[in-house]
């Protein structure tokens, strides 16, 4: 809300200083969020005379003029052809940057020197004519050479704007701000003119309000012989002033109480409407209207219209009708002042994109009982500005009369809720003087918040009122007592979800956040299967994040895209983030699961000395930290399948399972997929399930093994083995015999002899005893059978 | 050939060796030297080839003194190679090159993103709260109605919505905590929820989707110099002890009364001016918003069951992007959520 202090200071005699005034209104809730001064560039235009004009010698339509800025008489070459010696015309001195971005130097045009420009109302952005320049003894008297607009105008020198939090309907206007500084200043309060001469016609208009609910009260004055025209210069500044564009004098009244009183009002054209008679009722459905914007709009049920006897003239509190809005020809006047069902309004005014100054106010709500007043300090305006005759009397129905809400007070609740002694003789000055009507009693007071105070329901409310006041500010800081249980908590999942993102760390990721939606496209890329699954946004903000991610990848393709584009081709990638997939059994109807995604790519190690950048991530040092994740975290018996599908964005696509459930999986993306995200290189990928960690990591133990008292001793075997043998099933050979003095078993070497569909596999298998030394005989002897069993059950050989 | 002449050559490859060692200056012309001298065709043998020569009688002696000298120089060439072992050791050391590159393990890190939220995290565990997570998908009956924002509540406007069905969306507020924790438990409850929220704006200054951290504490007699208390040890572990802390009042629909905390501007430090200049942070106010809070609504409590008259409690949510951007000095909201790894690096 745009507040100008020169409308302020109608209401109460404010003479403070701005940036004070500004702190105040912050400090009680009204937020100022600038102090501007839109009119900053008029600082230096100020009132000219003309006192000498002739042709320009060179030029047909150039004038040479001789203007006297109070200061001294300035040679201006001026262009415009209503230039005449004797006017008053704002000059803009030498250094003035026009809104237009036009800045005034000393210029010669066509030979002549000029010091200075006449401008035109629009040119100043203070009017509309552009025809020639602003010739201000037309409309202004009392004029003083050489001062400068903004005083000679009665310009605002700052306009605050501040910002209303949707409680404070009651401070969409200047009287409701001026409220307010009348209690932080302790000014008095003075309400504008409202008289009204009326003819002895009486006002022969019918309302009838066929919708109760939507509208509560309905007035309407009428006003015949109104002489449409601009309105005079100081409305018209007020309005621009707070931001809205004066249109004619009719409609700018309207907006003007609107934006004085907080009430919205509406004008119709009489002579366009049917009958005597307005109807207010719900539209029908699909009935179609054209709102004075010239726009076609199809209606619900639920929209309220404001009919004459025969059709809609206006959609109720959004916007009027063009088939009966004011125009040049327009002489009577049918004035609106209503007050309808916030909800009715705010629902039209959302569904149709329809957001107006005034839909915004009966939003949140109007004064009911400032209504009549509002209608007729419209009426006094338009029959100042129009000359209209004012019939008798105000057509009105009023269905919801307001109805005062009495308020249960305590003041000892005050310092309960607060934390701070507040006296009730304070409390009951500051209810007072926010138009609170008070009766006390020894212990609960009766509290009667005023008609524009909508928001004042409950006792907190009032609690609220008096701190706000007083100035939560001074609340002082004390420490609460946190009551704990003595229930030993479990370790929670926000620490064992640190704790990953730790090992992450440690193990040298960097993490990365991703948004949680992604393009529909990317999860088509990435997988159709699970398309059922999917949890789509209703109204997303592009198609780009249209649906929410049902794996990480889709996420971290976009910062390995990003990356890539900015030469950082070396990734080692972590992020903990929700999945989504559509459940029907869950509250929210979706299914999140927390899960961790790894992504390795471009160099192992480093590009440069001691390193060697030819030596690229593979599988194994994805697998490398998968593993390690799982022995930090408890997770044991670990098996690593294969998985064949050719629809899958990994190959090839490992699944781990530990002690037979799957807590995730990894591969290699897909070239096609990594191409399309311009990462033209092996990408590692895995995605573990957390929650399933989670429970393996609840079940670890540290439980304290002897250490050997007796050494041990190695054994070595190589096998040759075709191509296709994995190496689980030699371990698992190995492990059958289950070989109570064999310790261990690790690859020392895996070699792919030249030519050869084979592989040689070196094995060292590690061999103790817990109460011996173990003697060579007793080991070979074991050995032997191993190499042996392993000949046996598997097509390999000896070299 | 007589004993005499015999020993004077034995004790002439003293002085030959000694000249002959004097001039090596390496270890191989050391080595060249041990050949020379003391391999099996070296100097010695020669001489030693005369040993039979001698009457049976001499060679007792003969053979002492050869022993004698063989030892002798022996020693005197390891005195030598040693020297030289030594001068090598010094010259290694001498050209030990310690700014090398090292072979430095992948560095990681965590997203500055996490950093406040672990920070934030512990400040409030150590205070007795505790952490809280939820769905990101939510029922507009905990997103909205039960923190009293009905339906078409002007307070809607506030926060624009994604919406999944008519009835869920993504939480546009960490607050749906609130009502979950509460409905859960008995007071007293203490907990802080961090996580990401989500919103239908997208500019230069908003995301659609950002970090909060709601807390609340609901207790007997609980203030809001509690609430003022609790932010300001809060906020000053995190800004500072320096740092001035200010309540202005504001509205939430599920707090009453509901202020805004402004904290002292952290780059210019209040002034409002960075040398000479409008301080770009604070725009010259001087203050910087930090978080929204209030005393919990009693229409809460009635949702949650929780009777307003014996138990009262507050509520703050913070914008974890926001802290972020002030702690870090961090100019670009969208920066985060670009995760290029020169960005990510700099939160070692």
């Amino acid at each position: 809300m745009l507040l100008s202090l020169n409308w302020l200071k109608d209401f109460v005699p404010f003479a403070g200083d701005v940036e004070d005034l500004a702190h105040r209104l912050t400090m009680v809730g009204l937020e100022v969020e600038e102090i501007a001064s839109p009119f900053a560039y008029l600082e230096t235009v100020v009132v000219g005379k003309v006192v000498e004009c002739k042709p320009h010698p060179k030029s047909d339509h150039l004038s040479l003029c001789k203007v006297d800025v109070g200061t001294e008489v300035l040679p201006i070459v001026c262009g415009a052809p209503n230039v005449a010696q004797d006017q008053l015309v704002p000059v803009a001195l030498i250094g003035t940057t026009l809104p237009s971005g036009l800045t005034i130097k000393k210029a010669k045009l066509r030979g002549e020197l000029s010091v200075g420009m006449i401008c035109s109302a629009q040119e100043l952005e203070l009017g509309e004519d552009s025809s020639g320049i602003w010739v201000l003894n037309q409309e202004f008297s009392n004029l003083k050479v050489g001062d400068n607009l903004i005083d000679a105008l009665g310009l605002d020198r700052y306009v605050l704007d501040i910002g209303i939090t949707p409680n404070r309907a009651d401070c969409l206007s200047v009287l409701g701000l001026a409220r307010e500084v009348a209690v932080l200043y302790s000014l008095p309060l003075q309400l504008p003119c409202v008289e009204v001469k009326e003819s002895t016609e009486e006002i022969d208009y019918e309302i009838e309000i066929k919708a109760p609910e939507d509208c509560y009260l309905y007035q309407a004055r009428l006003l015949t012989d109104c002489t449409l025209k601009e309105s005079p210069a100081w409305l018209r500044f007020r309005l621009l002033t707070s931001g809205i564009r004066p249109i004619n004098n009719i409609v700018d009244v309207t907006n003007y109480v609107m934006l004085e009183l907080g009430q919205p009002l509406h004008s119709f054209d009489r002579k366009l409407l049917a009958g005597k008679k307005i109807q207010v009722d719900l539209a029908r459905e699909g009935q179609e209207f054209t709102t004075l914007d010239g726009k076609k709009r199809k209606l619900l049920r639920s929209d309220l219209l404001i009919w004459d006897a025969e059709k809609p003239v206006a959609l109720a509190g959004v916007m009027g009708g063009e088939n009966s809005e004011i125009n040049e020809n327009s002489t009577e006047v049918l004035l609106e002042c209503a007050v309808f069902n916030p909800v009715t309004i705010r629902k039209t005014a959302r569904r149709l994109g329809l957001s107006s100054e005034s839909s915004y106010r009966f939003e949140r709500g109007i004064d009911q009982l400032l209504s009549p007043f509002a209608l007729e300090r419209a009426t006094h305006l338009l029959q100042q500005l129009t000359q209209a005759r004012v019939l008798r009397g105000v057509a009105r129905k009023e269905t919801k009369p307001y109805k005062e809400r009495i308020i249960t007070f305590r003041s000892g609740k005050v310092s309960e809720l607060l934390g701070i002694e507040i006296s009730e003789e304070f409390c009951s000055k500051t209810l007072e003087s926010l138009g609170c009507g008070l009766q006390p009693g020894a212990e609960k007071w009766l509290v009667t918040p005023p008609s524009y105070r909508q928001d004042l329901e409950r006792e907190v409310d009032l609690i609220e009122e008096v701190g706000r006041i007083y100035g939560l500010d001074r609340i002082p800081a004390t420490l609460p007592k946190v009551s704990k249980s003595l229930k030993v908590e479990k370790e929670d999942w926000f620490q064992f979800l640190s704790k990953i993102k730790h090992w992450a760390k440690g193990v040298g990721l960097n993490e990365a956040i991703n948004y949680s939606f992604v393009a529909e496209e990317t999860l088509d890329l990435l997988q159709k299967e699970d398309k059922e699954q999917r949890v789509y946004i209703l109204n997303p903000l592009s198609e780009e994040q249209n649906v929410l991610r049902t794996n990480l990848l889709a996420g971290i393709l976009n910062t390995v895209r990003v990356n890539f584009g900015r030469e950082n081709r070396d990734l080692r990638l972590f992020e903990v983030a929700k999945t989504f997939f559509l459940d029907k059994e869950q509250e929210t109807l979706c299914r999140e699961e927390h899960r961790l995604a790894l992504l390795l790519t471009g160099s192992r190690e480093g590009n440069f000395w001691p390193y060697s950048a030819d030596k690229k991530v593979d599988y194994l040092d994805l697998k490398g930290l998968v593993e390690h994740l799982a022995q930090v975290f408890g997770c044991q018996d670990l098996e690593f399948r294969l998985v064949e599908n050719k629809d899958f964005y990994l190959k090839p696509w490992v699944k781990v399972f530990q002690q037979g459930e799957e807590i995730g999986f990894l591969g290699l993306v897909e070239e096609e997929i990594a191409d399309r995200f311009e990462a033209n290189q092996e990408l590692w990928y895995a995605d573990l399930n957390l929650e399933k960690i989670f429970a393996c990591y609840q079940q670890k133990r540290y439980s304290f093994q002897e250490l050997p008292k007796f050494p041990g001793t190695t054994r070595d075997i190589t096998l040759v083995c075709p191509l296709s043998l994995k190496l689980v099933e030699v371990l698992e050979v190995i492990s059958e015999l289950k070989v109570a003095l064999l310790e261990e078993v690790r690859v020392i070497d895996i070699f792919y002899p030249q030519g050869k569909a084979e592989k040689n596999v070196t094995l060292r298998l590690f061999y103790r005893s817990k109460d011996k030394s173990l003697k060579d005989k007793e080991v070979n002897k074991i050995h032997d059978k191993i190499g042996k069993t392993l000949l046996d059950k598997l097509d390999v050989r000896f070299p | 050939m007589s004993l005499t002449t015999f020993l004077a050559e034995l004790d002439g490859l003293i002085q030959e060796l000694e000249k002959d060692l004097d001039k090596a200056s390496s270890i191989s012309q050391l080595e060249e030297v041990r050949i020379r001298y003391l391999s099996r065709k070296g100097r010695l043998a020669e001489v030693m080839k005369g040993l039979p020569k001698l009457a049976p009688e001499e060679r007792p002696e003969a053979g002492r003194k050869a022993n004698e000298i063989k030892e002798k120089l022996s020693s005197l060439w390891e005195a030598k190679k040693r020297f030289f072992e030594q001068k090598e050791k010094e010259e290694r050391l001498r050209d030990f090159d310690p700014t090398l590159p090292g072979r430095i393990p992948p560095v990681g890190t965590l997203h500055p993103i996490t950093l406040v939220i672990e920070e934030v995290s512990a400040i409030f565990t150590s205070l007795g709260f505790e952490v809280v997570l939820g769905p990101e998908v939510e029922t507009d009956f905990y997103n909205f109605e039960a923190l009293n924002i009905p339906p078409e509540h002007p307070a809607r406007d506030m926060q624009d919505s994604l919406y999944i069905t008519d009835k869920t969306l993504l939480r546009t507020h960490t607050s749906p905590l609130q009502v979950r924790t509460m409905l859960a438990k008995k007071p007293p409850v203490a907990a802080i929820a961090p996580g990401k929220v989500y919103r239908r704006d997208s500019d230069l200054t908003h995301s659609p989707m950002f970090h909060q951290i709601e807390g609340f504490l609901v207790d007997k007699k609980v203030t809001m110099a509690d609430l003022r208390g609790t932010l300001t040890l809060f906020l000053h572990r995190v800004f500072g002890s320096e740092t001035r802390v200010r309540f202005r009042p504001s509205f939430f629909p599920f707090t009453e009364p509901s202020a805004e905390v402004d904290i002292s501007c952290v780059m210019c430090g209040g002034k409002g001016k960075v040398a000479g200049k409008t301080c770009r942070v604070c725009k010259e106010t001087g203050w910087v918003e930090i978080l929204g809070c209030g005393m919990i609504d009693p229409a809460v409590f009635k949702m949650v069951n929780y009777d307003p008259e014996e138990y009262s409690g507050f509520a703050f949510g913070l914008g974890v992007e926001r802290i972020a951007m002030l702690k870090y000095s961090i100019g670009d909201l969208r920066i985060f959520f670009d995760n290029n790894l020169r960005f990510l690096k700099q939160f070692v």
